[in-house]
Order: C-alpha cells, then sequence, then structure tokens
C-alpha cells in the first residue's frame, strides 16, 4: 500500500471528488496480496470500498456520497504474459489501453488489441472493461465483450476468483467473465484480464467525407452497411450544421485499395466530399480527435438500434448546442461530452431513447444528476436477479450498490 | 406426477399439449449424451405467458424442471432428473421480427438454427453460430449452451451474437434482458445468460445479430500425411496475420468413416485433412489463398483442392458435417468430448488423446476446430457392454484433464451438463465455484431449474 490516506494529487480521488463522492482513504496496491489485505480489512470493518483505474468513466455505476477507501489499481500494470502464439494476454488491470498497445506494437512484428476506447492513455484495461467502454473500431472487432477472455478478481471478502481463460471457445460453468463486464466494481475487484491479441493489419486507411443534410448522411451510412466493404469503424461527428465521417479500413492492401475507392464513390453519390489517407496512425488520429472533446467535462452514452443513430445523435446536439455528439455508426453508439448536463437534459434524452429501446448511460456526470436518475434497469430484473446477486456476492456492502 | 398438476398444466398448455403416459415419457429422459433421467410430465407451451404460467405452477408447488428444444445437447444438460417436468419449447418456433435495416432478428426459442440461416440467406444476412447440429438443434438450445461451430473462429460463438432476450424466471416472472440497442446499463445479464445451460430461467424471445453475408467464400481441402503437419499449418496461417472463416482438421479414423457414409470425397489414406475457408472482399483473396497454399505445402501437405462452386464447396462440407453421424458406422455408439486447449498446444493434445486411445483400449477418432483448439475426440464403443462403457467414462474424463492441464478448458462449446460436473474441479477452485453457485442461488433459490446440471454439488467440488 503505498498512498496511507495521502490522498491529495492522486488522480483517481480527484476523478471520484469531481462527481461529488468524498473519499476518506486511497490504497494503490501493486499487488494482488496488496488488494486483498485491503478488501479483508474493508471486509472485517465494514468499510465501503471503491474500485477506480483511469477515472475516465467514473459515473457509470451507482456513486456513493461517501467512499471509505478508494482502491486504484493504476499501479497494478504490468504484463503478465503474452502468448504472441496464440494471441492472447494477460494484463493487470490497472494497466492502460494505450500502454498495453504500445508495449505490443514493439513486440516482433507488431500486435494490437483493437479497443480504442475514449481517452486511451487514461483508460486502464479493467476500467473499460468494468465501466463496458468502447471506440470506433466496435464496429469491426466488438467490444470488451468479444475481446476479453478471461478475468481474475477479488471477492467482497479478498478471496481469489478467476474465470474464463486463455482459449476463445469456453462453455465452462457460468460465464461471469462476461457477466462483470459492467458491473463498475459493485461486484468485485478486477485484478487482471485475459485479452485476444491480433498481428498488426497488412494495410490501414483512413477515409473520411463531409455531408451537409442529414437524409443524405443517413442514406449514405445505409449504403455502407448494405454494401460489402468492411469498415473497421464509422464515425461520426456532428459540426457546425454538418456531418463529418471518418472511416477506418485495416484489411489486406488490395482489399484497402478498393475500400477507399468505393467508399469516396459512395461519399460523391450522396453529395459528400471526400479524401483518404493511409497509414495506422493516421487513423489512430482521426478517430481520436473524433471521440475526445477538447476539455474535461461530463459525458454520457446514448446506445439505440443502428438505423435511430444519425437522428437520435442531432436531437442531443440540438437539445445540448455547446456538446460534443459522436456517432459510433453501426453500432448505435452514441458520446455526448459537454460542460454541463442538467437533469432535465437528462430526462429529454431518456425520452430519445425510450421509444427506441435504447439506453442512457452516465460516463461522467455529478453524483446529483445520478440521484434523480430513476430506476437504471427494468425493475423486475432488479428485483429478482441483480439485486439478490449483490446480496450472494457481497452481503456487507463493500463495494458500491449494483445498479 | 401429481394429477393435480397435470391438469393445470392441461389447462394452461391445452389437453393435447401435456404427455404424462410413460411410453411418451421416455422420448424426453435422454438427449445427445450419456446419461439417463426420468421425466415426471412433458408440457408444450406456444407462449411466453404460457412458459410463465407453467413455471409459476412447478415454483409454487417446488417441483424441477428443464426447458428444453430438439436434445441435441451432448452432456445430458437437457434430460430431466428425478421426475422432473420438461418443458418443451419446440411450438414457439416463428421469427418474430426481421430487422434488416437494424441487423437484428427476434425470434422464438424453437426454431431450428437452419431455418433462420435459410430464411436469412434469402435476404442476403446470414447468422454466425452454426453448430454442426443446426439442422435440428433449436436458437434456445444455442442460446442455452452458448453453441458455436466451425465459423466461430472469425466470428464468435452465440455470446457475441445474441443481444436480448425475454426471459421467464425462475420464479415465474417475465423480464427482458437487453434489446436491439447494444449495452444495457449494468453488468452484462444477457452475456451471464448464454451457457447457463438453462438453469438461470427460460429465453422466450431471443434478439439475434445478423451479418451481411460477404462478397465472396473460398473453400479448400489440405491434405497431410501427419496430423501434426495439419495443427502446425493452422498456427502458422494465423501467425501470419490471415484469420480465416474455418479451419477444420479431420483424422484418418474420422475420414475413413466419412467416406463411408457420405462420400465427401477426401482421400482415404491421408492421416488428416483440413478445411479451410476465407470469406471477405473479392479484393485481396485470391492472394491470401495463394499465401495459405505456401503455408500448407511449406508445412508438409500432400495436396490441395481447391472448390470450384457452391456444389463443391458443399461437398467438402458435408463430409465435417456429418462426420459425428459416420463413426456410429463404425461401433454402435459414441462419446463426443469437447475440450479446448491454447491452439499450438493441439499436437500435445492430440499425443494425450492417443495415449489415453490406447490405455482404455478404445477406439477415438478425432474431429476438431483447429483454429479455436476445441477438440472433439469421438470415442466409439459398444453402449451395451457395461466395462467398455465405464472405460469410456474415465477415457473422457482423462482428455478433459489433459485438456485442462495444457492451459485450456473442459468445454469448448457443449457444456457441462451432469457428464462433466466432477470435471470441473480441473478448471476451478472452491472459491469458483462458490460464486458460481450463488449466482444460482440468487436467481434460483429453490434450486428447481434444471437443477443439478452445470455446478457441482459441494461434495464433487473437493
Amino acid at each position: 500500500m503505498t498512498t496511507n490516506g495521502l490522498i491529495k494529487g492522486v488522480k483517481s480521488v480527484e476523478a471520484l471528488e469531481s462527481v461529488g463522492v468524498r473519499v476518506k482513504h486511497v490504497e494503490q496496491p501493486s499487488k494482488e496480496s496488496e488488494a486483498k489485505d485491503v478488501l479483508a480489512k474493508a471486509s472485517r470493518e465494514k468499510l465501503v470500498v471503491f474500485p477506480v483505474g483511469g477515472g475516465t468513466s467514473i459515473a457509470t455505476g451507482v456513486l456513493p456520497e461517501n467512499v471509505d477507501i478508494a482502491l486504484d489499481t493504476t499501479k497494478m500494470n504490468a504484463v503478465a504474459s503474452f502468448d504472441s502464439s496464440n494471441l492472447n494476454m494477460t494484463v493487470q488491470a490497472g494497466m492502460t489501453i494505450g500502454a498495453i498497445n504500445e508495449y505490443l506494437a514493439g513486440y516482433g512484428k507488431g500486435f494490437r488489441i483493437p479497443l480504442d476506447p475514449p481517452f486511451s492513455d487514461q483508460a486502464t484495461i479493467g476500467g473499460v472493461y468494468a465501466a463496458n467502454s468502447s471506440g470506433p473500431s466496435r464496429l469491426r472487432f466488438g467490444s470488451v465483450r468479444d475481446q476479453v477472455l478471461g478475468v481474475q478478481a477479488l471477492d467482497a471478502l479478498g478471496a481469489e476468483v478467476k474465470f474464463g481463460g486463455r482459449v476463445v471457445k469456453n462453455v465452462s460453468g457460468y460465464d461471469m467473465t462476461k457477466f462483470f463486464i459492467g458491473s463498475a466494481g459493485s461486484l468485485c475487484l478486477i485484478t487482471s484480464v485475459i485479452m485476444r491479441v491480433y498481428p498488426m493489419p497488412g494495410a490501414t486507411a483512413v477515409c473520411d467525407g463531409t455531408f451537409t443534410k442529414l437524409d443524405d448522411l443517413e442514406r449514405f451510412l445505409e449504403t455502407l452497411r448494405g454494401s460489402f466493404l468492411l469498415p473497421s469503424g464509422v464515425v461520426v461527428e456532428s459540426v457546425n450544421g454538418a456531418y463529418h465521417v471518418i472511416a477506418g479500413f485495416e484489411d489486406h492492401p488490395l482489399a484497402i485499395l478498393r475500400e477507399s475507392r468505393d467508399f469516396l464513390d459512395m461519399a460523391r453519390k450522396y453529395g459528400g466530399n471526400g479524401s483518404s489517407k493511409d497509414g495506422r496512425q493516421a487513423l489512430r488520429e482521426a478517430f481520436r480527435n473524433a471521440i475526445e472533446p477538447v476539455e474535461e467535462g461530463v459525458s454520457v452514452k446514448i446506445t439505440v438500434p443502428i438505423s435511430k443513430g444519425p437522428r437520435v445523435m442531432e436531437a442531443a446536439k440540438k437539445l445540448l448546442p455547446q456538446s460534443k455528439a459522436v456517432l459510433y455508426a453501426g453500432n448505435g453508439v452514441i458520446c455526448v461530452y459537454a460542460s454541463r448536463i442538467a437533469a432535465d437534459d437528462i430526462k429529454e434524452l431518456k425520452g430519445l431513447t425510450d421509444s427506441v429501446n435504447g439506453y442512457v448511460v452516465p460516463v461522467r456526470l455529478h453524483r446529483t444528476i445520478l440521484s434523480s436518475w430513476g430506476p437504471r434497469v427494468d425493475q423486475t430484473l432488479n428485483k429478482y436477479v441483480l439485486q439478490p446477486i449483490k446480496r450472494q456476492l457481497d452481503p456487507s456492502g463493500v463495494f458500491p450498490p449494483v445498479l | 406426477m401429481d394429477a393435480k398438476i397435470r391438469e393445470k398444466m392441461q389447462q394452461i398448455a391445452g389437453k393435447d399439449n401435456v404427455l404424462w403416459k410413460d411410453t411418451d415419457l421416455q422420448v424426453y429422459s435422454y438427449d445427445a449424451g450419456l446419461d439417463k433421467g426420468k421425466a415426471g410430465l412433458v408440457v408444450f407451451p406456444s407462449d411466453a405467458q404460457q412458459v410463465a404460467e407453467i413455471v409459476k405452477v412447478l415454483y409454487e408447488n417446488g417441483l424441477s424442471y428443464v426447458a428444453r428444444g430438439s436434445g441435441t445437447n451432448l452432456t445430458g444438460g437437457t434430460i430431466p432428473l428425478n421426475g422432473g417436468t420438461v418443458i418443451e419449447i419446440s411450438r414457439m418456433n416463428r421469427i418474430l421480427e426481421m430487422d434488416l435495416a437494424n441487423e437484428r432478428v427476434i425470434v422464438e426459442p424453437g426454431i431450428f438454427n437452419l431455418t433462420l440461416q435459410n430464411a436469412l440467406a434469402e435476404k442476403g444476412y446470414y447468422y454466425a453460430p452454426d453448430p454442426a447440429s443446426q439442422k435440428v438443434s433449436t436458437l434456445g438450445g444455442n442460446v442455452g449452451e452458448n453453441s458455436g461451430g466451425p465459423h466461430c473462429l472469425k466470428y464468435g460463438v452465440t455470446s457475441n451474437h445474441v443481444l436480448g432476450a425475454e426471459v421467464v424466471l425462475p420464479n415465474g416472472e417475465i423480464t427482458w434482458i437487453g434489446s436491439k440497442s447494444l449495452d444495457a446499463p449494468g453488468p452484462d445479464i444477457m452475456g451471464l445468460l448464454v451457457g447457463s445451460e438453462g438453469t438461470l430461467g427460460i429465453a422466450t424471445k431471443i434478439v439475434c445479430r445478423i451479418m451481411r453475408q460477404p462478397e465472396r467464400v473460398v473453400t479448400m481441402l489440405a491434405v497431410f500425411k501427419e496430423i501434426e503437419a495439419a495443427g502446425q499449418t493452422v498456427s502458422d496461417i494465423i501467425a501470419d496475420g490471415i484469420i480465416p472463416a474455418t479451419l477444420e482438421i479431420m483424422d484418418n479414423v474420422v475420414i475413413r468413416a466419412v467416406e463411408a457414409s457420405v462420400h465427401a470425397g477426401y482421400p482415404i489414406d491421408a492421416e488428416a485433412v483440413l478445411i479451410i475457408e476465407l470469406d471477405g472482399l473479392t479484393d485481396g483473396m485470391d492472394e491470401q489463398m495463394k499465401r495459405i497454399v505456401e503455408i500448407c505445402e511449406q508445412d508438409g501437405a500432400v495436396s490441395h483442392r481447391m472448390a470450384k462452386d457452391a456444389n463443391e464447396r458443399n461437398e467438402l462440407w458435408m463430409g465435417r458435417r456429418n462426420a459425428f453421424g459416420a463413426v456410429a458406422r463404425v461401433r454402435p455408439a459414441y462419446l463426443v468430448c469437447d475440450g479446448t486447449v491454447p491452439r499450438t498446444e493441439l499436437p500435445k493434445a492430440l499425443a494425450a488423446v492417443k495415449a489415453i486411445s490406447k490405455k482404455y483400449n478404445l477406439a477415438i477418432g478425432n474431429v476438431f476446430h483447429a483454429g479455436d483448439g476445441n477438440l472433439h475426440p469421438l470415442i466409439m464403443f459398444d453402449d451395451r457392454d457395461p466395462d467398455e462403457l465405464a472405460r469410456v467414462q474415465k477415457a473422457g474424463s482423462e482428455i478433459l484433464k489433459a485438456c485442462a492441464d495444457l492451459g485450456g478448458t473442459i468445454s469448448g462449446e457443449h457444456g457441462i451438463g451432469i457428464e462433466k460436473l466432477s470435471d470441473m474441479k480441473f478448471i476451478f477452485t472452491d472459491a469458483d465455484i462458490n460464486m458460481m453457485r450463488g449466482i444460482s442461488l440468487a436467481i434460483d433459490p429453490k434450486g428447481l431449474c434444471n437443477t443439478g446440471k452445470l455446478i457441482p454439488r459441494k461434495e464433487m467440488a473437493n
């Protein structure tokens, strides 16, 4: 344990305080055994522990008013193993996505994990997993639920548990590896994650196009989805009344040539001016610039059926004109960043999604907004599934409440 | 089964939709695994409301039950224990919505996997999980078992393609988990439900992700003198950065059985054949296939055959899809093992299977999803010989232990059911199993929902 209560200047604590959570003490274990001691103590002394990584999706779960111990995982940040032949790796929960990809890029011919959530240099793999964060590349590669093969965790008493493994196909017992995704620290402390790893693609290109009409954008996206092209991600940003589309392609060099050409032809057909550029760095930067806000503020994630994405993004932008609204097209995921989002705005956003069976998920919001949010999951599901599980797995409430 | 319960079931589902005579019940007392059970009653509901009412009656009376589709389960997961009720969902078999604009379909659980595939193919779409049993296995069963199939190498298993479900919980309440939209708030309950082998509830509507059919599909068969060389080829193709849609290996025992049965055109003197399929954009595919052929030759392939058209492609696949059935020509019965190892450990796993085959004097053929490291050793035997049956069970367990020891697991796609309960200790600690038991207790506190499956009793875990 490193900080022993010295909480000034610790990023995880600042992240919690920024959303209205008072922290009494912080622990930054560098080993699983240290984290175990923290949980054993918390369980004995009935303390509330809040697991936290880079703090980039701090409000995904329930934010208590007071936290006894912020259990900061960022010093548990090593690669435990990397099996380049079987394309998997085990990493400690506190390693950032950026650091993992830097490690992999320098190994042999170069490898990567296809996770690119916002703030990848701060977001830890444990946090991305617990918050179910994602980036544009989920279009081709899926999200954490498609990329994580196994997980090691500590339960509320500090006992080690391990689920999943190093193999892709695994139906041995309940799929706890999936179940903990999105649990936001309410059920256990994630200590390590086993990931799928991919070789670098043969070639990479980034294409873009700008559309001035929403109808044109929608028809373009529909045509792109109905085509044989296989973009790794497609991001749409609403900027000054126009719609800027960025698409990434990662494939065989000949396929890339075709995909870039067809993308630009399609864009032109619907009035979009476009361009294309080769190279992995260009793609990474284009996606990053598109999905991250210039200034840190508050944020929510909206998910809707794919075809509703452009209209809901537009409506969110109208509701919050100063916001940055970004659509992961093909997935129906919209990230909204603003300097302020009020409780009434949340009500409006929920109105937009309720009618299409979508969701609004807080990512970074003050706890006072969350307290007026209302039920976040179906009440039957909550009563007969979520709360009974919480009582079984964490009977004394060491971790924050489940939704 | 108590006559009052039977009458209640008849009121709910209709008189003709309840079976209770011994001869009828026999049919529902086994599945494709080795274990046998005993059904007390079989009910055929026609919608979610009926399922909920049936479950409520059973819950209130403390009676166990199991939801069942076509009964293709290979580990005893769908057989009723102790006279439990079978809730047979095969009449709930409609496609409720085909929402191409949002790349989703909503189906009832009793629909066959292949029926859905055929309906989607007409629209230019497909649903990726394609278990070998797809002609008759139901989507509800696929969800319960988290089914895979050859194409899961590139596209993932059922849990990667099922996004939501209407579920009847063990107390008879109906709820929705997930939807057509991604990322429902909170823990991934849908992820927990898929592969829970019917122990946490009964899915009555299922939301599936569908995908556009690829522009081009190319299939080839590579022939090897040594099975190890075929395994090495699989690792080398993936290491080269190519992820084919499928990489399937069959050994000589299976090749001979298949040829005698369906005449797929496999060379019967080959020690192994490898089916390789690429899909995606036309551009670059010939170059990738050329590279794959180079790798095959480098690794010792003696020949290869490229399917020229859809007929030839179907022919190559026909052998693989009928492999399990074909081995029945060799011996009257077989046990399909289902272990997974890291891909590069396949040669060691095959050596272990060979040694176990010798140790127990049993004929074992090998079919495997090689790209996933998912082995299906087929232990062939005569189930009328109790001594041989006992050896088969021991051999099956030892094969799974070998997979676990090589860094793999005891089930890739067939589940735990009853057959592998005592093998769970090969991969889980008491703490792991206790946590899973906690999940089961939370959702099914009376322990009625497919009870006795997936989670070992406390004494078995040690």
